[in-house]
This record gives C-alpha cells, sequence and structure tokens, in this order.
C-alpha cells in the first residue's frame, strides 16, 4: 500500500515534468498509433490476397494482434525505464544515486519514468481487440472479457520479465541495451499465430523467450485451432514464473554489482 | 557513530593489450590484476564531528564512501554506521544518511525544486510539520525562496547546489557524506554552502564526512583530517598538527613596477626568506618562507619598503601538496 503511494507522488511528478514538455509527449503517442497502425494495415492488405493463413482468418490473427499490443502496452507504459538501465544509470553512476534511497531499487528504477508513447500502443490495442472481438463468431460476454483482462494482463507481465531478465545483463557488461532490444526483437513473431512457423522457432518462442503466451496462447482460449486451448489457460501460471526467476536474476545482479562496482 | 576496520576493497581489473588485436583478444582470453582500492584501513569518527577525508583522484576516498553508505560490499574488514553494517541493511541505513555528490544531482531536471522536496517528504517517509519546519529553515538558510518554484534545469549551477544540499539534508540524517560539493562554485556560494554545512552541525549535530580538493573548504569546516593515499591512511588526526607540520612553505610573487638587472633580497628578511629564480621575468620577485619564522605581513611590508610594486600573488596552499609531502617522508 506503501508503495502505491509513492509509485502515484513519482507518477504524479513525473506526469508534470511530461507536460513540460507537450508537443513531445504528443508526438511520442501519434508515433506509436502511426507505426501500429501501418503494420495492422499490412496484415490487412496480406488477408487481401488470402482469405485464411493456415486456417486463421483475418479477425482471428487481429485478435491475437490486439492481445500482444495491449499487453505491451503494459509494458511500455510502466516498465519502459528497464531499456535505460546500462545508459542512463550504470554508465553515468546515477544508479549508486537510486541505491542511497530507503527503497527497493527495481521500484525506483520503474517509477523514475512513465512512457506516454504506451498510450498510443494500448489505443491501438484495444481498437484492434474492438474490431476483432466481434468477428470471432463466438459468444462474448462479462466473464469473457474478465477472463481476457487476465490474459492480457498475464501478457504484459511476461513481456516486463523478459525484459528485466535482460536489463539485468547491464550489472556486468554497464550496458545490455543490444541484448535486449535483439531479443524483443523476436516478440514480433507473436503477431501472428504460432503455427505458421517452424518446430524451432515454435519451440524458442514457448519454452526459451516466452513470447508465444503474450499473445497466440491466451488467443487460444478463446480460438482454438491448433489444440492449445488448454495450454492457454497456463498463461498467468507461465507469466508468475517468469517474473520469479527474472527478480532473482536481478537480485542476483545487484548482488554482483554491489561488490564490483563501475 | 561510524566505525571503520581493516576495510579493504579490492577490484578486479581486466587486463588488455593494445590495439584492437588486443581486444578481440580480450574477449576470449582474460587475464586479471587486483586493484586493492581500499586497504586495511581502520577509525572512528564520533556523532557530530566534521571529518575532511581527503587524497588525490584515485586514492580510494570515493570507494570508501560507497562502502560507509552500503553501495558497495567490502573485500574485507568491518563498517558500522549507526550500529548499522551500510551492505547487509542498505535500505535501514539510508533512511539515516544523505549525500551531495558535486557531479551528480538527486533533483529531476525538468521540475522545480519543491517538486522533488516533496516526493523525498515521501520517499523517506518525513512527518509533514518536520518536513515543512526542515523546508522552511533550510531555504531560509540558503536563501532559496525565490528558486523553490523554478525547473532545477533553468537555474544556475550554484543555485541548483544549494537546492541539493535541502535535499540531503530534509530528512534530518544523523550522517551526511558530502563529496566534492563545491567544485566549480563561485566565491560567494561557496561561501553560502560552507556556512550551511556548519549551522546543520552546530544545531542538529549532524555528523559530516567531506571529500574536497578545496582547501578552503576544510580549514573553515573541519577540526580533523583523514588523509588516504594509495588505499591506506596518511594521516589521520587534527588539521593544524598536519598544516604546521607540513605546510612549511608558504610562497609569495610581487610583480616589480620597473625591471631591474639584478633584485635583491631585502636587508631585513635575509636568512628568513628564500629566494625562489623565475626565467625569462626580470621584474618578479618571487620568495618563500615558513610562516612560523615570519609572517607574510611582515614579508610584504618589507619588500614594499624597499620597492614599487604593481601586484602581489600569494599562492594557495594545496592539499595534494601536503599529501604529496606526507608520502615523501614516509609518514
Amino acid at each position: 500500500m506503501r508503495y502505491f503511494q509513492l509509485y502515484v507522488c513519482f507518477f504524479s511528478a513525473r506526469l508534470k515534468a511530461m507536460m513540460e514538455y507537450r508537443v513531445d509527449f504528443l508526438i511520442g503517442a501519434l508515433s506509436i498509433l502511426f507505426i501500429q497502425t501501418t503494420s495492422i494495415l499490412f496484415v490487412k492488405i496480406v488477408f487481401d490476397h488470402i482469405h485464411t493463413l493456415q486456417g486463421w482468418t483475418f479477425h482471428e490473427v487481429l485478435f491475437i494482434y490486439g492481445i500482444a499490443a495491449t499487453g505491451r502496452a503494459i509494458h511500455q507504459f510502466f516498465f519502459e525505464n528497464l531499456w535505460v538501465l546500462g545508459s542512463a544509470y550504470i554508465r553515468t553512476g546515477n544508479f549508486d544515486r537510486i541505491l542511497l534511497r530507503p527503497i527497493p531499487p527495481l521500484f525506483h528504477l520503474i517509477a523514475d519514468r512513465i512512457q506516454p508513447d504506451g498510450i498510443g500502443q494500448l489505443i491501438i490495442g484495444v481498437i484492434v481487440l474492438g474490431i476483432a472481438i466481434p468477428e470471432l463468431s463466438m459468444p462474448w460476454g462479462g466473464l469473457e472479457t474478465l477472463i481476457l483482462a487476465l490474459l492480457i494482463l498475464s501478457s504484459g507481465l511476461i513481456f516486463i520479465a523478459v525484459n528485466l531478465f535482460f536489463a539485468t545483463f547491464s550489472f556486468w557488461m554497464v550496458d545490455s541495451f543490444p541484448i535486449m532490444s535483439t531479443t524483443y526483437q523476436l516478440s514480433s513473431f507473436t503477431n501472428y499465430p504460432l503455427t505458421i512457423y517452424n518446430k524451432g522457432l515454435r519451440f524458442v518462442l514457448t519454452w526459451i523467450i516466452p513470447y508465444g503466451f503474450t499473445s497466440f496462447y491466451p488467443a487460444a482460449v478463446f480460438v482454438d485451432q491448433g489444440g492449445y486451448h488448454t495450454v492457454g489457460y497456463l498463461t498467468p501460471a507461465v507469466a508468475i514464473l517468469c517474473c520469479m526467476i527474472a527478480y532473482f536474476f536481478w537480485k542476483r545482479g545487484l548482488r554482483s554489482f554491489a561488490s564490483t562496482g563501475h | 557513530m561510524i566505525e571503520v576496520r581493516g576495510l579493504s576493497k579490492h577490484y578486479r581489473i581486466a587486463k588488455r593489450k593494445q590495439g584492437l588485436l588486443g581486444a578481440i583478444q580480450g574477449l576470449f582470453i582474460r587475464k586479471y590484476t587486483s586493484k586493492k582500492a581500499v586497504d586495511d584501513i581502520s577509525f572512528t569518527i564520533a556523532s557530530g564531528e566534521v571529518v575532511g577525508y581527503i587524497g588525490s583522484n584515485g586514492a580510494g576516498k570515493s570507494t570508501t564512501i560507497k562502502m560507509l553508505s552500503g553501495i558497495l560490499t567490502p573485500t574485507s574488514g568491518d563498517v558500522l554506521v549507526n550500529g548499522i553494517v551500510p551492505y547487509r541493511e542498505r535500505q535501514k541505513n539510508a533512511k539515516k544518511i544523505g549525500a551531495v555528490f558535486g557531479q551528480r544531482t538527486q533533483l529531476m531536471w525538468d521540475l522545480a525544486p519543491r517538486e522533488s522536496y516533496d516526493l523525498l517528504k515521501h520517499i523517506y517517509q518525513i512527518p509533514e510539520a518536520i518536513y515543512q519546519k526542515n523546508l522552511h529553515e533550510m531555504t531560509e538558510k540558503l536563501q532559496l525562496h525565490s528558486l523553490l518554484d523554478i525547473p532545477v534545469r533553468q537555474l544556475s549551477l550554484g543555485q541548483k547546489m544549494r537546492c541539493e544540499f535541502v535535499a540531503a539534508f530534509l530528512h534530518d540524517p544523523a550522517v551526511v557524506y558530502l563529496d566534492e560539493p563545491t567544485i566549480g562554485l563561485d566565491v560567494a556560494a561557496k561561501s553560502r554552502i560552507r556556512s550551511f554545512i556548519k549551522q546543520m552541525n552546530e544545531e542538529k549535530g549532524t555528523t559530516i564526512i567531506l571529500t574536497t580538493h578545496d582547501m578552503q573548504d576544510i580549514e573553515e569546516l573541519c577540526r580533523r583530517i583523514i588523509i588516504i593515499d594509495n588505499g591506506q591512511i596518511l594521516y589521520d588526526g587534527d588539521l593544524h598538527a598536519v598544516k604546521n607540520s607540513f605546510l612549511h612553505e608558504h610562497v609569495i610573487s610581487f610583480e616589480l613596477d620597473e625591471e631591474k638587472e639584478e633584485i635583491l633580497i631585502p636587508g631585513e628578511l635575509e636568512g628568513l626568506v628564500t629566494y625562489i629564480p623565475e626565467e625569462g621575468n626580470s621584474n618578479k620577485l618571487t620568495l618563500s618562507f615558513h610562516p612560523e619564522t615570519i609572517s607574510a605581513a611582515q614579508v610584504i611590508a618589507a619588500v614594499l619598503h624597499h620597492y614599487r610594486v604593481r601586484d602581489v600573488s600569494i599562492a594557495e596552499p594545496k592539499i595534494e601538496s601536503i599529501v604529496q609531502e606526507i608520502y615523501e617522508r614516509g609518514a
């Protein structure tokens, strides 16, 4: 509860700072809208030429896309600062400042920034889901919405956990941004059904970097095209497990940082 | 208050060969050398002391302060601050300490200092009444009223540093670490900050550890200094004692109004001062002397009596020169 209140304090301070740069704020949110819209148009163009993608209809693919976009928005809005742990905190020595404060460093790092681009991402995600869901030819009600919300939250947590895990390498190598962004690239595969990829890639996206659980498996709970209905329900468990592993690794990195410094 | 016993910190440094080839080789095979940043130091600092912690760059000052504040885990030895082992209970320790790093800010760049203070109130859980009282008192002392609502990015360095000090003292810390707090500031800003430090120490009994290259900071604030070099303590004790025994050379330069074939030392100074010849300048008279034998005023008076002088400059005693000298004497 204390940390929730404290987060609100950080949040309002960040918001005020952002208002100092209103134009930046707008450009950020709009550019994400633009980027996302073009990539959805791309999906649309593909489906103008084919009717189904290995059995998946346009709206089913959109549904997967929407879950990924919304989950990503959670990560982008709240946890964006993980990207700059190396460049803005460790390399500059500002991480020492964080360690001098009587609050957990991870909390401090996260609370230090909110990224308004996440709002653009969220808007796109919700719009896409709004277009896709009525066309899924299945009854949709309150319970479905609730389950979807839980799955999207889990999707966001997985994005967060993966980025936290790879950001932590910065404690040893000063700036792990290249590793983070390379891994993050993989997540664009999960805008589409995993079944269209070969075995190797599917294995990686399920067992190694579980981005599959950020969109495809959750979608399978509602749209079952490959017998992954039950697997989809595991998404929250996968999310929690990923967060635990990432957080454990973060703690390990912190300890190592304390013994070497930079 | 602060107890340090046999404290050491060794870093492992990868040894690389020169050039691109060496860099590539370094990717696969690395040899490590160990650097003793801090090597078996011990000291005790009582509550309410102001201690100058000095030494050249890379002597181990920052490493020590990082260990005292819990950022770094020592390789060996014991540290106790307020009865807490900092690296084991870093957050608990953090509640009771404050810090100003001259090169780094804890204020939010885009916002007015007041916003940063408000956030610090929540971070350190400062009761509202105490927060208001401290903020009021400290802004008074540092004359910050007019700056509280201006975005930090628009403040001058001196203004920023003053705001920085409020941030460090706001939560009534028992110990404050000041790392080069007056670096790059003008004389007025320096003196305002020094008097603030003095006041906080006297009124609140704050223990202060100050690292600086500015001799005047030390002279005005500290009764005790600890000199560190190569990770080891060279001297720990009274400031005046060390100054008297090591700072024996004062140097004064006179620029004379006319060029002279030969500049003679005034008779009354004979044997008391040493003439330092300067190349190329036939109108310069540079003298060095020991302040216990003769005062600077006497030297100046004697020279003025014999020559028409255009300018006088007194070389500032450098803390580095003391360290150098102690080192050479093998103290």
